[in-house]
């Protein structure tokens, strides 16, 4: 039960009839009995909030930053009707533009509410509970109750790098031959001959068809399709750090999952496997034969966790999944201590069997501070920062003499960064 | 679809349990705490008191003559007979303290205000002091100390500079200083009280209590009654205003929130460390390191190249001569934080004619 303002203003004249007409115990008692009186009938004569019927409907997916709308449908099977005020708690992220309602429900009809998300944060919102408060017809005193009504929100991640996928496709066409240059490379495979046309390269001209044929053929390249791409996602400690950059900076994870997503759009579109895997001391998601939607569902729900990351453990998971020869893309930190004893060590291993191709968040802050002047603090800031970019350095030249490609960019520039060099490892056939 | 969801006796039991507990301890606690804590020492006067303002001497050393101390905070019930005694009388009603100090044989009151015998007033205040007696009554005893109020008696014996007043059965004390612990072994204060206070076989020691009740009306019982109840209404419409507002529709919802730290910030603590052990020299290398790396691909140099050639290479790019970048790029390390921020600008100007140029 709960009481509303009414009851207190009772309480509240009371006090005038207490004070000039009854000034006894019985005027108090006299007054505190209606008062009773009246809370009683409203609670014996409020629509019943047990007995509602709830049911949800509506969205299940949002992209993290737009908005999106839930349909509560209440229904009342009581004899009375329900009148008064009803919650639809979520969790804070879920960003509820507004969970209070009025509510008024006939005995035996439904009415329908409908609940705006925008959402703040990426992952499963989920739905609270359902309060209702039913008034009684004098409104001095309410039934309340709740109701465990499940749905979920699926905020996904925004894909903001998405502006950059039409150049990209561009060149991926001019790659595949369908645009007028025609771009032989080594490592590509050949397609097909056809008739020569002006504007033909000419050293693709295949004399040996042409001597069979009465017109001069050309040979067209296509490059390779079909390749397996491996995304490993590092969720352990090092991506939970925040890295300065638009809106107030994002986790390294987002930026991570951003490229990921750029990537795999183009990889796709290429007609390449796409394979996702999401690794910190174990395997917190995997999407095998990945589609785009899959892959937004499965990063969706993806959290930094405070763990070392076990790099023996992700190469043993890769060798495990891939026996085809593939291009495996780690998304992590650019630890210099980190990397020398947990992924140097096994490299081997990795490199052997796949192309590695390292991507890394250079966090812009530190870049700033290494150019900091004018005061002490400003010149210990920027030494304590070479010292860090020069660590980079270190760890980038000894993946590089490994054979690993690495790609290290500020957050806005890390996906379009790491797409380009998944189009000049397709160019040059280095999948 | 939907399940309601109100809480059972074992979620109630399980919110209520912190609370409860804390109220348990702190029950527990003060009932400890009362039951080890000593009865009160008592205020000044009080006959069980040994602290210096106490009468606890006085009070032995009666009992030791053959005197029974009774001691009382309230109104006696009887003084027939007995020696009545009451340290603080302006406490008390003037109309409950005449009719017992006329059924008591003998009374002392100290520094009355209030009530005093017919025929007597407030006179002044004196400085307590050791004071000669100057009266017929207490000239065996010598000088006491006394002093405190004076009083001016029409008739009666007045002595210790009118400290000390007797008339009839009454004696007014103008201070209750020869009575303490701390001046009872002074002078003639032992012999003075001894007499005043044993004359008789019982002695009523009446160390008025402040809340002694009855004795005043309160504030409540002044008010007429419709203010009265009509503020215990007003209580009743504040409880209900109360419960109304803090009704909530169901409790605050929380969730889990993600480790989110600031990249930087292991960086930005090498820099206070740096800061803080004055690392000049280690901050000196890195930032000759940096540029170094910076410069020697511009010149066309490996990473490892030597000092001279290096130099070399510089002066012929900028302004300055072999020895001065010699020095700039591999010299001393800088003394203080002035020179290594002058180091890092010369650096950077260096860098800038180099790469730049």
């Amino acid at each position: 039960m709960a009481l509303t303002g009414r009851a207190g203003l009772l309480a509240l004249l009371g006090v005038l009839v207490v004070g000039t007409v009854l000034p006894s115990w019985t005027g108090v008692l006299g007054v505190g009995a209606l008062v009773v009186l009246c809370v009683l009938i409203d609670l014996a004569l409020a629509g019943g909030v047990r007995g509602l019927e709830l049911s949800r409907s509506g969205a299940v997916k949002v992209r993290l930053g737009e908005s999106v709308g839930v349909e509560l449908t209440v229904r009342n099977p009581g004899p009375r009707w329900v009148r008064g005020v009803l919650r639809d708690a979520w969790s804070p992220s879920a960003g509820v533009v507004s969970d209070r309602f009025s509510v008024d429900v006939p005995a035996g009809a439904s009415r329908k509410i409908s609940v705006a998300l925008q959402p703040v944060r990426r992952g499963d919102r989920r739905a609270y509970r359902v309060t209702v408060r039913s008034l009684g017809p004098l409104g001095v005193a309410a039934r309340q109750g709740a109701h465990d009504v499940p749905w979920t929100v699926r905020a996904l991640p925004p894909f903001h790098s998405r502006k950059h996928l039409p150049p990209l496709l561009d060149r991926l066409r001019e790659l595949d031959g369908r645009r007028a240059a025609l771009v032989r490379g080594q490592g590509t495979e050949f397609d097909s001959l056809r008739e020569y046309v002006i504007g033909d390269d000419v050293r693709s001209i295949d004399w040996r068809a042409t001597a069979r044929s009465s017109d001069v053929m050309v040979r067209t390249w296509r490059p390779e399709r079909d390749r397996h791409v491996l995304i490993v996602l590092d969720t352990a400690r090092t991506a939970a750090g925040r890295v300065a950059g638009e809106l107030g900076g994002l986790p390294r994870l987002d930026t991570a999952l951003d490229s990921a997503l750029l990537l795999s759009a183009l990889a796709l579109h290429a007609g390449d496997r796409v394979d996702l895997i999401a690794y910190s001391h174990v395997v917190r998601a995997s999407v095998p034969r990945a589609d785009l939607p899959s892959l937004v569902s499965a990063m969706a729900p993806l959290e930094a966790e405070l763990v070392e990351f076990d790099a023996r453990g992700m190469v043993a998971e890769v060798l495990r999944r891939s026996r085809q020869r593939s291009l495996v893309v780690l998304l992590t930190g650019l630890d210099s201590a980190a990397l020398e004893e947990g992924l140097v060590p096994v490299l081997p291993a990795l490199t052997s069997r796949h192309r590695l191709l390292v991507a890394s968040v250079t966090d812009p802050a530190v870049t700033a501070m290494a150019r900091g002047r004018g005061d002490a603090e400003a010149v210990f800031g920027a030494a304590a920062a070479e010292r860090t970019l020069s660590e980079r350095r270190h760890a980038k030249a000894l993946l590089t003499r490994h054979g690993v490609e690495v790609v290290d960019a500020e957050p806005d520039a890390l996906p379009p960064a790491l797409a380009d060099r998944y189009l000049t490892l397709k160019a040059a056939g280095k999948l | 679809m939907s399940a309601p969801t109100s809480p059972d006796a074992r979620r109630i039991w399980a919110a209520a349990k912190g609370p409860v507990l804390v109220g348990l301890v702190i029950l527990v606690s003060s009932i400890i705490l009362v039951l080890v804590s000593s009865p009160s020492e008592g205020g000044s006067l009080d006959p069980r008191s040994v602290t210096q303002p106490g009468s606890r001497a006085l009070a032995k050393l009666l009992e030791g003559q053959g005197v029974t101390v009774e001691y009382t905070e309230t109104a006696p019930s009887s003084v027939d007979g007995a020696t009545l005694l009451v340290t603080r009388p302006d406490l008390i009603d003037p109309a409950r303290l005449s009719p017992l100090i006329a059924s008591a044989r003998d009374a002392v009151l100290v520094q009355p205000q209030r009530w005093l015998p017919d025929g007597i007033g407030v006179a002044d205040r004196a400085r307590v002091d050791d004071l000669p007696p100057g009266c017929v009554l207490a000239a065996r005893f010598g000088r006491a100390t006394m002093g405190g109020a004076t009083y001016a008696a029409a008739d009666g014996e007045s002595c210790y500079e009118s400290s000390l007043v007797h008339k009839g059965n009454v004696i007014v004390l103008g201070t209750g200083a020869p009575m303490t612990n701390d001046k009872l072994d002074e002078v003639g204060n032992a012999a003075l009280m001894m007499t005043l206070l044993g004359r008789n076989d019982r002695l009523v020691w009446w160390v008025p209590a402040v809340a002694d009740p009855g004795r005043e009306q309160s504030v409540f019982d002044l008010l007429p009654d419709g203010w009265k109840f009509g503020g215990v209404q007003l209580v009743v419409a504040v409880a209900l205003f109360a419960l109304w507002r803090a009704r909530r529709l169901g409790p605050v919802v929380t969730e889990r929130l993600p480790v989110v730290v600031r990249a930087a910030e292991t960086v930005e603590g090498r820099a206070r460390l740096y800061r803080r052990t004055r690392a000049t020299g280690h901050a000196a290398a890195t930032l000759r390191r940096a540029a170094l790396d910076r410069m020697t691909p511009a010149l066309g140099l490996p990473h490892d190249a030597p000092p001279a050639a290096v130099a070399t290479e510089v002066a012929a790019r900028g302004s300055r001569s072999a020895d001065q970048v010699l020095s700039l790029l591999y010299g001393p390390q800088p003394a203080d934080d002035r020179a290594l921020v002058r180091l890092a600008d010369e650096l950077d100007v260096l860098e800038n004619e180099v790469c730049g140029g």
